[in-house]
């Protein structure tokens, strides 16, 4: 020790006097609480005396429960929400749910903690112009802005088929089925179908691919179907992380029976779902069309395929381009001229395009299986996300409608939803321009004036063609012009309220579409619990109440629609959102009676019908008994003798059912059993043997088809009442990599963030586990372009950069030649989506986040790195967000 | 942990009166705060409160530090804090990682800086500054029957996962003792204590180990529990 003895003391003198001061590292809190939290007596709990009476309701272990579902993911787990002292304390799982079985995993565990989060809007800001501070305003003020700036959107634009061009809605798979229901009740009245939806951005090519396979929406089967299979097929989905409910149960199997039962899992790069499959194909991605008709085609040249099936229930059809009117129907072709197009897709060609480990012997062995055993394919957005969704999911249905593994127990083509309400909201409820509630269609005239009449509003009512749907819409907003040559005639969007969503974190290419949310001729309304990535460019933020601080209904993957009650009391001045429609459309009513133009005043009786019947309930309840009421519309008029028939489950029967109902369930009998687990078979499903019944022809079918789009009257006889095969022929995706860009560049989640991050980002527990996102690169990649693990790594392509600290493993991760980024981080170096395409499916009009081409290289070395969470800070005349303060440094 | 035999020499007796001539100066001489004396020469080393990296055995490492205090100053995550004379004696000044305020990121810069040797450079996966042991009547994961739940977050963060820790096919996780090089992010990232039963608990805790005796200690004496 080269130290002398004085030294030593003066040392460790200084080093304990620094020791006991202390340094507090604790992280800072920046954002400001506009409302009052909650103090140490008050009780937090609304629970509804309707509530109380019926089974979702106990008390226990000196906790209160009431029982609801999560608000994360689409497989749609049943909690309890407990209480104590009045105040949110624990989730856990019910264990009677034949969904979770009383399993949960850590996001659902953990948004009890964002009731009363600092960081929660409890008051309505605006805000005329981008640049200026947010100021609080009341509601009603709030409403008289929002009409006027309406009413001038309006006349800026003009009169076209899909109606006003100048007006926009956007929504969300996460708001509640009433709330998507009335708001785009509400923008179809006033004259618009403008109506879209992040939905879009998810499961829009699950649509295409099912309307078209099976003539109508949503998956025949469900998770029962995991118990009794004997493969399961997952392609494009990382159902470890992004469904861990759901994998548990894939595991379950397995661990039972290790021999019997198969995981394949199909994915380009190595995720955890990796780790229990007894096949794992790892393809070039874009491939996977290839892939699909490759085993197609062993099925059909094997002669493995359900000779029986094929030739009852089934029917061949084909999409040319310039021959049909109409792609949804395309026109019939016979199983000669299938064979003839399936003569193509060898093992050997396909394996040659797919590259990765994939060999011809694989590809043999996979269809085989595939054919002899009964299987489940579940995917979600490797599938759908692409430029072919649908046909991917046309040729993943193919294979089980060759194979007959369809409509019976064990097997199932099931596609799983990412947001907890986009089937049930969405799909169900007319959330997206082309669609009206009940699974009807804005093109069809007979659908628009059974609408109508249900509505009680004047013939005409809803504009006779879709509107624009979401790069459009986004497009029209910035209105560029590359925008106006991407988009011939387009009309430019002038007003738009954005519904629990944040798109300029979640759209693709989001840099280009920011710069028409900071344009000042847009007027944006926001309905928002938290600072998002699209409050930063709102002029109007409507605070919302949480999940179980407003009641409504979510509808699962399987389309099964659960209840949340209203349990807990909404921070400050929130107010829910049908309030705000119901009381917003009366001010709008009062406005547009005084406009001159014909046109607009007589809209003013239609705004005011929209909503007439719910004005009572929500002066009176705004919390249970509106919501009560709007579903009450929804499911027992608008759904009522559609296929997706919800008129038996009130709201009694989904209190009382530990797990909802799955539709169609036209009596309230058939709902309080749960509904029809299997669609289309004869006995099981109502509506199929109600068809049988009807239509003498098809007496003695066991399976029948009753999907309206396959028994239109125009249709060939061979055609009707049957699935459809669909011929698909092999496209690679938008943006191969080439010499400039030599990288494939895919995005996706991770288990404990969702989404964009806004509400697990504030969560403590989850945001120490994963503060910021990171990009994935294959070891092999990484040596050679010299890149070590925690490197900050610079992904360009055409549209923006990443810097982004990268995380090298060797036993996990992309192929070579990919990368794979997440993309719930929030700081502007780490948006992938500054990065991603905005080329979409022409069929569904669904974004290609998962394929787009990158060049990777070294930045910086490693160094440690924060979250970063959007926030309000409190400055001179009113409210920023931390990311308007300093531009550049965010 | 178990308490060492001290050999006493001159410059230990030397160190134990500077302390408590300092913690007594730093108390207003109030030395009825030193319950046992004896405190002032045990190591404060103790589970979740662990010496930095590729630090020398803890027998050897009072004398060896100096108290420089480059190690914290060089930490980017200020993992690494001092003791305090009140609760260490002759260990006052001597660095320590407490893994439930702020673990170790295991970026390896402390010991370079070190001018004594009393941190070793090796590399990340040489670290042994204990093993990580579950408790599994706390764990959320294996309390599922219970808990329901199917956390495994310890899993996802650890900087050796797959390696250091293992999950089963109920998600259940283990630790392989062998590798664990206790930096402690899997017990800061221990979500079981936000369960309401298990009362603000978590189900990992870092027991320290002696260095050069991993390969022993590993599996006889940190047995789970």
């Amino acid at each position: 020790m080269g130290i002398g003895r004085r030294d030593f003391l003066k040392k460790s003198a200084a080093l304990t006097a620094a020791s006991l001061v202390g340094i507090n590292l604790k992280i800072k809190t920046d954002g400001v609480t506009l409302g009052e939290s909650a103090s140490a007596g008050e009780n937090l709990m609304r629970i509804p005396e309707e509530v109380k009476k019926s089974p979702a309701y106990k008390e226990e272990d000196g906790y209160t429960w009431v029982r609801g579902t999560c608000r994360f993911c689409g497989t749609g787990c049943k909690v309890w929400l407990g209480f104590r002292n009045g105040k949110p304390a624990v989730i856990r799982g019910e264990r009677k749910s034949a969904i979770n079985f009383g399993f949960l995993c850590m996001k659902g565990m953990l948004f009890y903690k964002l009731f009363r989060h600092p960081d929660r809007l409890t008051q309505p800001l605006y805000r005329k112009s981008k640049k200026e501070p947010f100021k609080p305003i009341s509601w009603e003020k709030a409403y008289e802005i929002i009409a006027d700036e309406m009413i001038k959107a309006i006349k800026k634009g003009e009169w076209t088929p899909f109606g006003w061009s100048g007006i926009a809605y956007y929504g969300s798979g996460q708001a509640l089925t009433e709330e998507t229901y009335l708001f785009q009740k509400l923008f179809r009245c006033i004259g618009t179908n403008h109506v879209e939806g992040n939905p879009r951005l998810c499961m829009a090519s699950a649509v295409g691919g099912y309307l078209t396979s099976y003539g109508t929406d949503e998956p025949a089967g469900g998770y029962a179907d995991f118990d009794k299979a004997q493969t399961v097929f997952i392609i494009g989905s990382n159902t470890a992380e992004c469904h861990p409910i759901l994998f548990r149960r894939i595991m379950h199997n397995k661990l039972k029976n290790p021999n019997g039962y198969m995981v394949i899992n199909v994915d380009p790069r190595i995720s955890p779902t990796s780790k229990i499959a007894d096949i794992h194909m790892q393809f070039k991605p874009g491939t996977d069309l290839a892939l699909l008709n490759a085993i197609a085609h062993v099925i059909v040249n094997e002669g493995l395929y359900n000779k029986e099936f094929v030739s009852k229930y089934c029917a061949f059809h084909i999409y040319t381009k310039g021959k049909d009117k109409v792609p949804l129907l395309g026109h019939q072709v016979s199983f000669e001229e299938y064979k003839q197009f399936l003569q193509r897709y060898t093992p050997e060609y396909a394996a040659q395009i797919c590259g990765g480990n994939i060999t011809p012997e694989m590809i043999r062995k996979v269809a085989r299986r595939f054919a002899t055993t009964r299987t489940v394919s579940i995917w979600t957005m490797g599938l759908n996300q692409r430029t072919r969704g649908v046909w991917a999911n046309n040729l993943v249905t193919n294979l089980h409608l060759l194979t007959g593994n369809l409509c019976k127990d064990g097997a199932d083509s099931l596609s799983l939803t990412g947001q907890p309400n986009a089937c049930g909201g969405v799909r169900e409820g007319g959330g997206l321009c082309h669609i009206l509630p009940g699974h009807r269609f804005v093109k069809s005239k007979a659908d628009r004036e059974n609408l109508e009449k249900i509505w009680g509003v004047p013939k005409g009512t809803i504009p006779p063609k879709p509107g624009y749907h979401t790069v459009k819409m986004f497009s029209a907003i910035t209105y560029s012009e590359r925008d106006k040559k991407r988009f011939p005639g387009l009309k430019p969007i002038h007003f738009i309220w954005v519904e629990e969503t944040t798109p300029m974190q979640s759209l693709p290419n989001v840099g280009h579409y920011r710069k028409g949310f900071e344009r000042e001729d847009v007027f944006v309304v926001v309905n928002e619990i938290f600072p998002t990535r699209t409050t930063e460019f709102a002029n109007l933020i409507l605070p919302t109440p949480f999940h179980f601080e407003k009641t409504g209904v979510y509808g699962c993957t399987e389309r099964r629609s659960q209840l949340t009650p209203v349990a807990v009391k909404a921070p400050g001045n929130t107010k829910p959102e049908l309030q705000i429609i119901v009381e917003f459309a009366q001010v709008l009513a009062k406005k547009l009676r005084r406009e001159r133009d014909p046109r607009l005043r007589a809209r003013a009786h239609t705004v005011y019908q929209c909503v007439a019947p719910f004005i009572e309930a929500a002066k009176k309840d705004p919390w249970w008994t509106l919501a009560k009421e709007v579903w009450s519309e929804y499911a027992g008029k608008v759904t009522k003798g559609r296929d997706n028939d919800l008129s038996g489950a009130t709201y009694e029967v989904l209190l009382a059912r530990p797990d909802g109902v799955q539709w169609p369930a036209p009596t309230v009998e058939i709902a309080m059993k749960g509904g029809t687990l299997r669609r289309f078979v004869v006995g099981k499903d109502p509506l199929a043997t109600e068809f049988v019944e009807k239509h003498p022809e098809y007496r003695g079918w066991k399976v029948v088809d009753y999907g309206h789009l396959h028994n239109l009257p125009t249709l060939p006889p061979e055609s009707r009442a049957r699935f459809w095969i669909w011929l698909r022929p092999y496209k690679g995706p938008a943006e191969p990599p080439d010499a400039e860009y030599p990288f494939y560049l895919s995005t996706g989640r991770v288990i404990d963030m969702w989404h964009s991050g806004d509400m697990t980002g504030r969560i403590p527990e989850l945001a120490n586990d994963y503060p910021y996102a990171w990009v994935e690169i294959n070891p092999k990649d990484a040596q050679r372009l010299g890149i070590n693990p925690g490197d900050l790594v610079l992904i360009e392509t055409r549209r923006g950069r990443n810097i982004i600290p990268a995380r090298i493993s060797t036993d996990e991760g992309p192929m070579e030649g990919m990368v794979f980024v997440y993309w719930y981080d929030q700081e502007k170096h780490r948006m992938i989506n500054f990065c991603t395409i905005d080329a979409y499916d022409p069929g569904s009009k669904q974004p290609e986040f998962k394929i787009c081409a990158c060049r990777i290289s070294k930045y910086a070395p490693a160094r440690p790195l924060k979250q970063f969470l959007v926030k309000l800070v409190k400055v001179k005349g009113g409210y920023l967000h931390n990311v308007e303060i300093d531009r550049a440094e965010y | 942990m178990k308490k060492e035999k001290n050999t006493k020499g001159r410059r230990e007796f030397l160190k134990v009166t500077l302390g408590m001539f300092l913690s007594g100066a730093l108390t207003s001489c109030d030395l009825s705060q030193l319950k046992n004396p004896r405190t002032m020469i045990k190591s404060p080393i103790r589970p979740n409160i662990l010496r930095p990296p590729g630090a020398v055995p803890e027998e050897h490492f009072a004398q060896k530090c100096i108290r420089c205090g480059r190690c914290g100053e060089v930490c980017p995550y200020h993992s690494i804090k001092y003791f305090d004379v009140k609760e260490a004696g002759v260990f006052s000044g001597t660095p320590y990682i407490n893994v439930m305020e702020k673990p170790c990121y295991l970026c390896m810069k402390c010991v370079y800086v070190c001018p004594t040797g009393s941190l070793v450079p090796c590399s990340k996966e040489d670290v042994r500054m204990g093993v990580a042991v579950i408790n599994r009547q706390i764990c959320v994961t294996w309390q599922q029957q219970k808990t329901g739940l199917m956390c495994k977050t310890c899993f996802d963060v650890c900087p050796f996962a797959g390696i250091a820790i293992k999950i089963d096919h109920d998600f259940r996780p283990y630790i392989i003792e062998e590798n664990c090089t206790g930096c402690g992010i899997c017990a800061y990232s221990c979500i079981a204590d936000t369960w309401y039963e298990n009362k603000g608990k978590k189900a990992i805790t870092i027991m320290p180990i002696k260095w050069k005796k991993i390969k022993e200690v590993s599996l006889k004496s940190v047995k789970n529990s």
